[in-house]
């Protein structure tokens, strides 16, 4: 239970598998930080829906045999049952957190009294707790599906405290550009003499350690850890993630460095125990793998473009990235959709688009370390490029429909 | 003055109702109700016939959005609410048994409109359901010819909403400007 303010775990009761996710929504929601939802056996409370079939079965048994976990009933009728603490349809807030608090109160007093009887008796059972607790894991629950329209998924409530994974895209105008990304001194990559020089070497930068070490645990299919001279990055290869405990500031400032031989020999990546894996961390600190990589290829790049591609060759895009969930550099939307209409060299979007070439340079570095843009290898693509694009008939009213959206962009 | 309108689609509880609230500059009209039929199992209260939402425009024009009704019995006003829009949205609730099974309904129902404006997929609720993953969306549509944007949506964020909306019209013409 609560011992450090965290939220009361509770388990559902008379809800099928789409009430029991509304449910969930709702207590990460208007009810954050007060409840989660966690399996039957190991939760402090129960929330009964006596509405359902299966809710007044539950409350049957409840009432004639008892059930030594404190109950919260929801029904559309005015209910009262002594020791039970009964909320009218349609749930309020108020009355919600009203319960939970009531509950978590109770838990506190019961744990008290216990305390007192019996010292010893507790720890004896925070032992035994705490095992269950590592070795289960008893923070997910399956969802008995009853409907077919829905699936059997787990409600991982750690899942959604992972904010930063699940976070909207930052989108970049051009005037944070280079703030934000960066330049090379010396080197102007939109000049069209120096493009032969405005590419650069994954390998040299952080962004080649990061792929390197993501293709092996990937490989291997096993949690890895790449250590860098200062706070490790953590792999977890089968949920997609990261773990990284690093100031953003100063992670762009690195992933921005060339590395040098003295940095890179000290560079390794060692698998990670099974202890580490389910060592517990803070939640807002891990990231999608994709996301992650693709915000330190941006900074790596700095408006350059990867030396393995060559820009007189047209090049494909293989589907649209996940941009609400990736770092949007300036035009990257444009940038997709001209080029999922077919392959184009990498001067000739920004020709089209009348943009800085500096713009289809770090989005091609970006999409390249996600294996999302390749050369075209039909002979097709490379000798026919494609026309200039039509405009809409209706541009100007989606050009204000962007403007605004732009301007309204949380 | 010229009516312009997006259309929002998707199975029931997908977030159509919620990605309408994110972007909506006025309270967007609801015709919700509680629901008395076998949508009461799955949502206290549905969309019976549609939501509708404006963006204001500079110039003092508007963008319309609409809702389709997630129930099939409401499916006549589809062809209706379509008319004159310039673009899809279909959102995917990806916590349903077989959100591929939905989308492959709602792309052959919208086919005529889609082939004529374009598509913007968003799948939602991927916090609670990680699969299918964004990937095998694109696989399967691409078994079907498609190569539409495909994002992970959180109807609450108007900034997730904002995204689909922008690459539903880079998707119509990447030469817009902002």
């Amino acid at each position: 239970m609560d011992k450090k303010g965290s939220p009361l775990t509770v388990a559902l009761q008379g809800m099928d598998a789409r009430s029991s996710k509304m449910m969930a929504m709702y207590l990460h929601g208007p009810c954050k930080g007060e409840a989660v939802v966690i399996s039957d056996g190991y939760a402090d409370a129960l929330i009964l829906d006596a509405d359902s079939m299966s809710g007044q079965a539950f409350l049957k048994t409840f009432l004639a045999e008892g059930v030594e976990k404190p109950l919260i009933l929801i029904s559309l009728h005015e209910t009262h049952i002594e020791n039970v603490i009964c909320i009218k349809k349609p749930v309020k807030t108020d009355d919600m957190l009203m319960a939970l608090s009531q509950i978590k109160s109770r838990l506190t007093q019961r744990k008290q009294h216990e305390d007192r009887v019996s010292k010893a008796a507790i720890e004896e059972y925070r032992v035994e707790s705490e095992e269950n607790f590592v070795t289960t894991k008893p923070n997910t629950v399956e969802v008995i599906e009853e409907k077919p329209v829905l699936k059997s998924y787990v409600i991982r409530t750690d899942e959604q405290l992972k904010t930063s994974k699940h976070q909207a895209a930052m989108q970049l105008n051009e005037k944070a550009f280079g703030a934000f990304i960066g330049n090379v001194p010396g080197l102007d990559v939109n000049d069209p003499r120096q493009f032969a020089k405005a590419n650069y070497n994954a390998k040299h930068y952080f962004q080649g350690y990061v792929e390197s070490a993501f293709n092996v645990s990937r490989t291997k299919g096993q949690a890895r850890q790449l250590n860098s001279g200062w706070n490790p990055l953590l792999i977890f290869p089968e949920a997609n993630e990261i773990w990284i405990d690093v100031d953003e500031n100063q992670l762009r400032a690195f992933a921005g460095l060339l590395i040098n031989s003295t940095l890179g020999a000290s560079m390794s990546v060692t698998p990670l125990s099974q202890e580490l894996v389910d060592q517990e961390r803070i939640l807002e600190k891990y990231q999608s793998m994709d996301a992650f990589l693709w915000k330190v290829a941006c900074w790596a790049s700095k408006g350059r473009y990867p030396h393995q591609l060559d820009i007189r060759q047209p090049i494909y895009l293989k589907h649209w990235p996940n941009f609400t969930r990736l770092l949007v550099t300036p035009h990257a939307l444009r940038i997709s959709a001209l080029m999922i209409k077919g392959p184009r060299t990498l001067p000739n979007i920004a020709e089209v688009l009348n943009i800085k070439p500096q713009y289809v340079f770090i989005f091609a570095s970006a999409a390249y370390a996600l294996g999302l843009i390749g050369h075209a290898k039909r002979d097709a693509d490379v000798l026919f490029q494609p026309p200039e694009i039509k405009p809409n008939k209706n541009q100007s009213i989606l050009g204000r429909i962007i403007s605004t959206l732009l301007g309204k962009k949380a | 003055m010229s009516q312009f309108k997006i259309i929002f689609t998707g199975p029931v509880g997908a977030g159509k109702t919620t990605a309408i609230n994110s972007i909506s500059d006025t309270p967007p009209v609801k015709t919700d109700a509680s629901a008395s039929d076998m949508t009461k199992t799955r949502k206290s209260s549905t969309t019976v016939a549609l939501d509708y939402g404006v963006m204001n425009l500079p110039g003092g024009e508007k963008l319309h959005l609409y809702g389709t009704p997630g129930q099939e019995r409401f499916d006549f006003m589809w062809d209706i609410l379509v008319t004159g829009g310039i673009g899809l949205v279909l959102l995917l609730d990806n916590t349903r048994a077989d959100p591929f099974q939905d989308m492959r309904f709602f792309l052959d129902t919208f086919e005529k409109f889609i082939s004529q404006t374009t598509v913007a997929i968003g799948v939602t609720q991927m916090d609670l359901s990680s699969t299918p993953t964004i990937d095998e969306y694109h696989i399967q549509l691409n078994k079907l010819g498609l190569k539409p944007p495909v994002f992970a949506v959180d109807a609450r964020e108007k900034s997730d909403v904002s995204l689909l909306i922008q690459s539903l019209l880079y998707t119509l013409d990447p030469g817009l400007e902002g």
